[in-house]
């Protein structure tokens, strides 16, 4: 398991007037190399989840255990800055955290910070620009005077360069375009596939991720709702709707089909394309339409 | 995210004394003011703590809550304690170790001293948490509005208050999600030596400066796009009311400073 | 002080904007906008779409004069836009922007409200109906006593709007209104949206990139490297791939759906529901 949480609650402001529970006894396992995506409606402790995952915050209650480092509520924790590296997280508009004034030295901030070499540093750099589709020309451009998807990218690129093993993202294409955020969710997904990283995101779109997770978290005013693959969302969707969500489209449409034509044990087709495909099949003589055409005749 | 939560925030209790015309609260604060100053003794410290405690009572806000304001100074009172206590060489010596002494006229000036700290911190508090920010702030229009005959712009400067009023919560919250950022890219202010800590803080200072400038730009373009412009006629929709029970509350005040200051 | 009246008599409906020749730039080489000309009639829904930097954002800020425009005329209900009918024209407009913390002015909902309220000097009686009804109607009457920081983002988002209606302005101007919220919240501001139209009292323009809010719209604006690309219905946006991929647009998913499979070769219309896509596809005797 990449990271897994047994009875964790978290509680801001603990000991104060104002104390305000946001996760209450949850229990996660997220397997390593897996694509997760994480949703819920607004305030249901989505952001709050994420930073338990790198030790910013630390459980109030219950166990969190990332990687080989465990952290109990109420012990010292062991020493965090190595975990950091591990697990990046790339928190909303990441592009807001950016300061210097190259890209390049941005990139290697935190790379630096983990005790990397220069030279390693600035390697690790222009992987993470490869990685995220940058090209390497603009490492000696000023961040602040790249396109907005570009800095996205690069912001991400800065966390990407520590190398972390799990990478967990909070909405990451938030205010992009709808085809910088394709791009972007597919470059993720070749994170995750190519070189086997964890990667964790949190959406608010999620017909954009629907196709690429394996496994889905939803949240409920801090509580978990649903933890399970693709696959089984897709058998239940009315989890959704309980958590606060509308069924994304390309889902009620692989519904139709598949209740239509009894293909609930089938791998969920939720892209147009792969949709598309699988209904040529169905209508061709021999598909299972036809089957089932004579079937009822 | 509840730090802010004492910052310029209101506590409701309906009481009377959250009725006033902020303009009443405002000129009264400052006459507490004049009477802490003019309190030099004992009975008058007394008297007005007796004062102060009643009134703060009459607000039916907790008064944990005004303790709670007092306590982020209470290692400067205890500071200003020391200091006047060991410095102030005046009346019978109560003991001396070396150079060291210390007099009974020195004792009682830093008492004092940090009794008047205390009270004022407190009762100010009273201000905060009775009035919302917009009253306060239209308090605060009024009262200055004298002052226009010397160029000082009221309205100018209570719309620079509620903007910042307004903002300065974003921006801390903000400021905090970019620690936890930087944090997260092993940037932890807690866990580097202090060189370090100078660099960081670079890291830190130029990502919020730089949004609160986009907020700025933002701001002022919703604020001229909803046809505001500086000096152009306004009307009001919040009219402060003059009341028997804000003439009542400044007369105690009076009376209250005539009291200390004979005592 | 001149009023320019939002609504003129009825008939085919007049331009409530017109663009004739409209430049924007700070570097005349590489003006962000260039002789843009262009004119909008009363009561239509009208999207600007376009990719990053093609100056959607500027186009709708030169309406009312918080950006200068460098050449050319802009009108605005008849009037012509210059220094002495700013205000006037700033009245007939209101804008919604992107961030909904930046563009809450006042410290409470009350207060954010009546903000607009009282720069058009309206007596005490007039903002008090005016801030009632408009909150009851965005159903934010239970708000009005709240700090920005107690709101979610889609509540600002609401007080903004409310804000701006508040203030009775014939064209109403959204900025990427609807990027940074929830799904949720996206939907909601859809239905307010709708219920616009359905008054009839509002032009709306609507800067997005979201596939839905296009579809709702009745004209499509997109704009390319400084001009205009394209002007035309949704409809004919998304079935445009060449000119989808140029905007940095997606078609809605059965438009996507109806797409692919005319790729597979099975003849589709763009299906309303998936009902419908399954009742098409197998229009046949066994449907129970």
């Amino acid at each position: 398991m990449a990271i897994q949480l047994q009875q964790v609650s978290y509680t801001y402001a603990d000991r104060s007037l104002w104390r305000q529970t946001a996760l209450h006894d949850m229990n996660l396992d997220l397997p390593q190399g897996s694509m997760v995506g994480i949703a819920g409606a607004t305030g249901s402790g989505k952001s709050t989840l994420l930073q338990l995952f790198n030790g910013i915050l630390k459980p109030t209650q219950g166990t969190v255990s990332v990687l080989d480092v465990t952290i109990r509520a109420g012990e010292k924790p062991p020493k965090l800055l190595p975990l950091r590296r591990r697990v990046g997280l790339v928190f909303q508009f990441p592009e807001q955290q950016m300061f210097e004034e190259t890209v390049e030295k941005d990139l290697i901030f935190g790379p630096l910070n983990f005790g990397m070499s220069p030279e390693q540093a600035k390697e690790a750099a222009r992987k993470a620009m490869t990685a995220m589709g940058l090209d390497h020309g603009l490492l000696q451009r000023n961040p602040f005077h790249l396109s907005g998807g570009q800095m996205r990218k690069a912001a991400i690129a800065s966390v990407l360069a520590m190398e972390p093993e799990i990478l967990v993202l909070d909405e990451p294409t938030a205010t992009l375009d709808p085809v910088s955020r394709a791009e972007l969710i597919g470059l993720l997904e070749r994170l995750c596939r190519e070189e086997g990283r964890t990667i964790i995101i949190v959406t608010h779109r999620m017909d954009e991720l629907l196709p690429y997770a394996d496994r889905w978290v939803l949240l409920q005013e801090g509580r978990l709702a649903f933890q399970g693959s693709g696959a089984e969302l897709a058998a239940d969707p009315a989890v959704l709707e309980r958590c606060g969500l509308t069924v994304p489209q390309s889902l009620r449409y692989w519904r139709a089909v598949a209740e239509r034509f009894g293909l609930t044990g089938e791998k969920p087709r939720l892209t147009a394309e792969s949709l598309a495909e699988r209904i040529a099949a169905l209508r061709e003589p021999g598909g299972s339409a036809a089957e089932m055409r004579d079937r009822y005749e | 995210m509840n730090d802010r939560l004492l910052l310029g925030r209101s506590i409701e209790t309906g009481s009377w004394v959250h009725k006033l015309d902020a303009r009443s609260k405002i000129l009264a604060m400052i006459l507490y003011l004049v009477i802490i100053l003019l309190a030099h003794s004992w009975w008058a410290m007394a008297v007005l703590a007796v004062f102060s405690v009643s009134v703060l009572s009459s607000t039916k806000v907790p008064l944990k809550y005004y303790l709670k304001a007092a306590k982020p100074l209470r290692y400067l009172m205890l500071f200003i304690f020391v200091v006047q206590a060991l410095t102030v060489k005046e009346g019978e010596a109560l003991f001396t170790i070396g150079s060291f002494s210390l007099h009974e006229g020195g004792l009682r000036l830093a008492a004092f001293s940090v009794i008047r700290m205390f009270l004022l911190i407190t009762f100010t508090a009273l201000l905060t948490f009775t009035t919302r920010p917009a009253k306060l702030n239209q308090g605060l229009e009024g009262v200055l509005t004298p002052f226009k005959k010397l160029g000082l712009s009221p309205e100018r400067i209570t719309l620079m208050i509620s903007i910042a009023l307004r903002f300065i919560p974003t921006i801390l919250d903000e400021s905090q999600i970019i620690m936890k950022a930087q944090a997260s890219r092993g940037a932890d202010l807690k866990e580097l030596p202090l060189k370090e800590k100078m660099r960081m803080l670079v890291s830190l200072l130029v990502p919020v400066i730089s949004s609160a400038f986009r907020r700025a730009q933002d701001l002022v373009y919703s604020m001229e796009a909803r046809g505001f412009r500086m000096d152009a006629p306004r009307t009001k929709y919040h009219r402060p009311a003059w009341g028997a029970a804000d003439s009542v509350f400044i007369l105690m005040f009076v009376i209250m400073g005539v009291a200390v200051a004979l005592l | 002080m001149k009023t320019i009246h939002s609504d003129s008599a009825a008939g085919a409906a007049p331009d409530v904007i017109t663009l004739e020749r409209v430049s924007f730039g700070y570097d005349p080489e590489h003006p962000i906008l260039h002789n843009l000309s262009l004119s909008i009639p009363r009561g239509q829904w009208v999207s600007i779409v376009g990719p990053n930097g093609c100056g959607k954002s500027t186009l709708v800020k030169l309406l009312n004069a918080l950006l200068p425009k460098s050449d050319g005329e802009i009108t605005v209900y008849g009037h012509r836009l210059e220094e002495e009918t700013i205000q006037d024209i700033r009245r007939c407009i209101g804008m919604v922007f992107q961030n909904p913390d930046n563009q809450f002015i006042g410290a409470t909902v009350e207060e954010d409200i009546v903000f607009g309220l009282e720069g058009l000097c309206l007596p005490y009686a007039e903002m008090e109906e005016r801030l009632q009804a408009i909150s009851a109607k965005l159903g934010i009457g239970h708000l009005l006593e709240k700090h920005p920081g107690e709101l979610s983002g889609g509540q600002k988002q609401r007080v903004a709007i409310a804000s701006i209606l508040a203030m009775k302005p014939g064209i109403v101007i959204f900025d990427e209104a609807s990027s940074m919220l929830d799904e949720g919240s996206r939907n909601e501001l859809m239905e307010i949206l709708q219920g616009m139209r359905a008054e009839g009292n509002y032009t709306i323009l609507m800067i997005t990139h979201d596939a839905d809010e296009i579809l709702a719209s009745d004209r499509v604006l997109a704009l390319h490297g400084g001009g205009l690309a394209a002007d035309v219905t949704p409809a004919e946006l998304f079935l445009d791939e060449e000119l989808l991929r140029k905007c940095h647009l997606r078609e809605p998913y059965p438009w996507r759906l109806a797409r692919e499979l005319q790729k597979q070769g099975i003849p589709a219309e763009v299906p309303a529901s998936e009902k419908e896509l399954i009742d098409r596809l197998w229009p046949s005797n066994f449907s129970k």
